[in-house]
């Protein structure tokens, strides 16, 4: 918006139409997104080597299977609880504190910091030379866990959950908890009944944005879990860098991919999503 | 039913009602009148417990419910918004405080008695955020309505409808009120709203109660000049009390008879204090071939039909604006000299 007024030379603007500029953004999406895509599908399909599709047969077994389903699971558990606090910390922010921005400048300020940073300081605090432990006698089975990956990957999608989730219940007129609270309801019913349903659109943005975001995490079970905690992204680094199996790292990317979409589609049937973004 | 005593609000520092008292009987129709910022909604949210007063109580029915939680003071609310669920079809919006009440057996025997009330039956199952500006009122009024409160509390319930539907609503409202006999407590800032719905009007200014009474007797008479002007409307004259004779005004060239026992006690005649004169259009006539004891040469410069009659503004000879209330069509052109009189009985002093 602030270059809105800034000058075009006639020039250019006589001879740039909309549809060139639609034209360029469809071909840089061909190029750099499209296109690697079709590669890597290529990839994967192992034509030509004597036993096409081997790659999808190992990666749906064993181990990589196992890694698979982690993903995912880690995925919604790190969904859940993130929502949970990022709904809890909304409500407080925009019903109970007068210090709005403040609570916003700190949730947003993380998001400065490399992710590995942040990783590697949480693996800190709860190594048993840290603060953690030197309080509690125990680091509670946090490090290099599954808890401590799922309590890694909340910390670092928090502010992508609380950004939507409060949005959406910043939004709320407050003359409809009013209402709510004259026609005779309780506050709790009227956070179930008016507050949620209101703010439901910012929980399903930040809700998907949490879970793709930790089903394809690599630095959090890289840094603050052990080989058991691994998910596909490491996996699929693995393939590539240490055991050079292109083929294996391609089919995993795509079973990958093609799982996330189709939740995402039976997801897309109970909730009009369209209509979710439409509303942030 | 409704008693509001010393009630005082203050945001900080800031004190939006003060010492406010006043008290609406079963049935009535009561308005609290007042210019934008006045503190109208605060009381009004003070009374359905959205807001803690920072001192007095509120009694309804007999009960203190200066601490309830506004879930338990059995009111109904429209709000300025009208604030229905978006999330919500129109017959969901009833039932929620219809449950609320306890009253789960009776939801669709009351929303369609409610509804149809308001005039809005058939509409049960569209969305409110697909209904038009009145028709929203309308669901809002029936949806405070259905659970029979004690008392049914409007803030500025017709804002941002165009003039039309304002005044179709109100005279709904009204009847309404009429109809189901509802306690109700009605704010704005429209004199005019005011003035045709209530039994009684509280005329509030900064936070502070100026007048109540009955819209006749606000208008006939006002206790001070905040009234005079913020209640119907009038032309203007200032002057000076005449030391020698106590049922004059003089104001320069102007002098005006006025009855004496009108002058207030609290502007002695003897320190030749300024008094305001107010009087209404309708007690103006033009074109004076009777004898008025205020007479006074003027010229037409101004002529509004406005419908039922028309508005006729005046200048006298020193340029004081004079308002008549006239039959419509009158005889009369911009620019064109003529006489204005008034009797002394229907000049108010302030
Ligand atoms: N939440 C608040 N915090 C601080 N000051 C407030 C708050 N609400 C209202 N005020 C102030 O208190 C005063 C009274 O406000 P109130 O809303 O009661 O006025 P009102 O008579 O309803 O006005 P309007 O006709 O504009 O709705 C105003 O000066 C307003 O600025
Ligand atoms: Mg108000």
């Amino acid at each position: 918006m602030i270059f809105r007024n800034l000058p075009v030379p006639t020039s250019v603007r006589e001879r740039v139409t909309p549809r060139h500029l639609v034209a360029f953004g469809l071909g840089w999406l061909a190029l750099f997104f499209v296109l690697p895509i079709l590669v890597l599908v290529w990839q994967s399909l192992g034509i030509g080597t004597g036993e096409p599709l081997s790659a999808y047969q190992q990666a749906l077994s064993g181990l990589y299977l196992w890694t698979i389903v982690r993903s995912f699971y880690y995925g919604i558990a790190t969904t859940i609880v993130t929502l949970a606090l990022a709904y809890a910390f909304s409500y407080f922010v925009v019903f109970w504190t007068s210090m709005k921005n403040l609570f916003l400048i700190l949730v947003v300020l993380p998001l400065w910091i490399a992710y590995i940073i942040r990783y590697l300081g949480i693996q800190l605090f709860f190594s048993p030379t840290g603060p953690f432990v030197d309080l509690f006698g125990t680091d509670f089975g946090f490090l290099f866990s599954t808890r401590g990956v799922i309590l890694g990957m909340t910390i670092a999608y928090l502010p992508f959950a609380i950004l939507p989730i409060y949005n959406s219940m910043n939004a709320i007129d407050r003359d409809h908890i009013h209402a709510s609270r004259v026609l005779g309801a309780g506050s709790l019913r009227t956070v179930y009944s008016v507050v949620f349903p209101l703010s439901l659109s910012g929980i399903v943005a930040a809700g998907l944005i949490v879970f793709i975001l930790s089903s394809g995490s690599f630095l959090a079970p890289a840094v603050l879990g052990s080989s058991e905690n691994f998910m596909i992204a490491n996996m699929i680094e693995r393939s590539y860098t240490e055991l050079f199996n292109i083929e294996l790292a391609a089919a995993l990317s795509v079973i990958y991919t093609i799982i996330l979409l189709a939740l995402i589609a039976v997801f897309n049937s109970y909730v009009n999503l369209g209509e979710v973004f439409e509303n942030i | 039913m409704l008693e509001i005593t010393n009630l005082t609000k203050y945001y900080g520092d800031h004190l939006a009602v003060e010492d406010l008292s006043f008290s609406i009987e079963e049935g009535d129709f009561a308005t609290l009148l007042g210019p934008s910022g006045c503190g109208k909604s605060t009381t009004l949210r003070t009374i359905a417990g959205l807001i803690e007063p920072t001192e007095g109580t509120i009694t309804l029915r007999g009960e203190d419910v200066t601490n309830l939680p506004p879930d338990q003071r059995n009111i109904g609310m429209v709000f300025q918004s009208s604030a229905l669920f978006p999330h919500m079809t129109v017959k969901e919006n009833l039932a929620y405080g219809l449950k609320m009440h306890g009253l789960d057996d009776e939801v669709d025997t009351r929303v369609s008695e409610y509804l149809d009330l308001v005039e809005m039956s058939g509409y049960e199952d569209h969305k409110t955020t697909e209904l038009s500006g009145g028709q929203q009122r309308r669901v809002s009024i029936a949806r405070a309505l259905a659970y029979e409160p004690d008392i049914l509390l409007l803030d500025e319930p017709l804002t941002g409808l165009d003039r039309v539907l304002r005044e179709q609503i109100r005279n709904e409202i009204k009847q309404i009120q009429r109809e189901i006999n509802v306690t109700t407590l009605f704010v704005t800032h429209d004199q005019q709203e005011a003035l045709s719905l209530s039994n009684q009007i509280i005329v509030l200014n900064n936070g502070q109660k100026e007048q109540e009474g009955t819209p006749e007797s606000l208008y006939e008479h006002p206790k001070n000049r905040f009234v005079a002007e913020f209640v119907g409307k009038s032309s203007r004259f200032t002057g000076q009390p005449d030391d020698t004779k106590p049922s004059v005004i003089q104001n320069g060239s102007l002098t005006f008879a006025v009855d004496p026992e009108s002058i207030p006690d609290t502007s002695p005649n003897t320190d030749g204090a300024d008094v305001t004169l107010y009087v209404r259009p309708e007690d103006v006539v033009i074109d004076t071939s009777s004898t008025f004891q205020n007479e006074f040469d003027a010229t037409v410069s101004h002529i509004a039909d406005v419908g039922s009659h028309s508005e006729i503004e005046l200048e006298l000879e020193d340029g004081t604006p004079v308002l008549v209330e006239a039959e419509r069509f009158p005889d009369l052109s911009v620019g064109e000299q003529t006489t204005v009189g008034f009797d002394p009985e229907d000049v108010i002093v302030l």
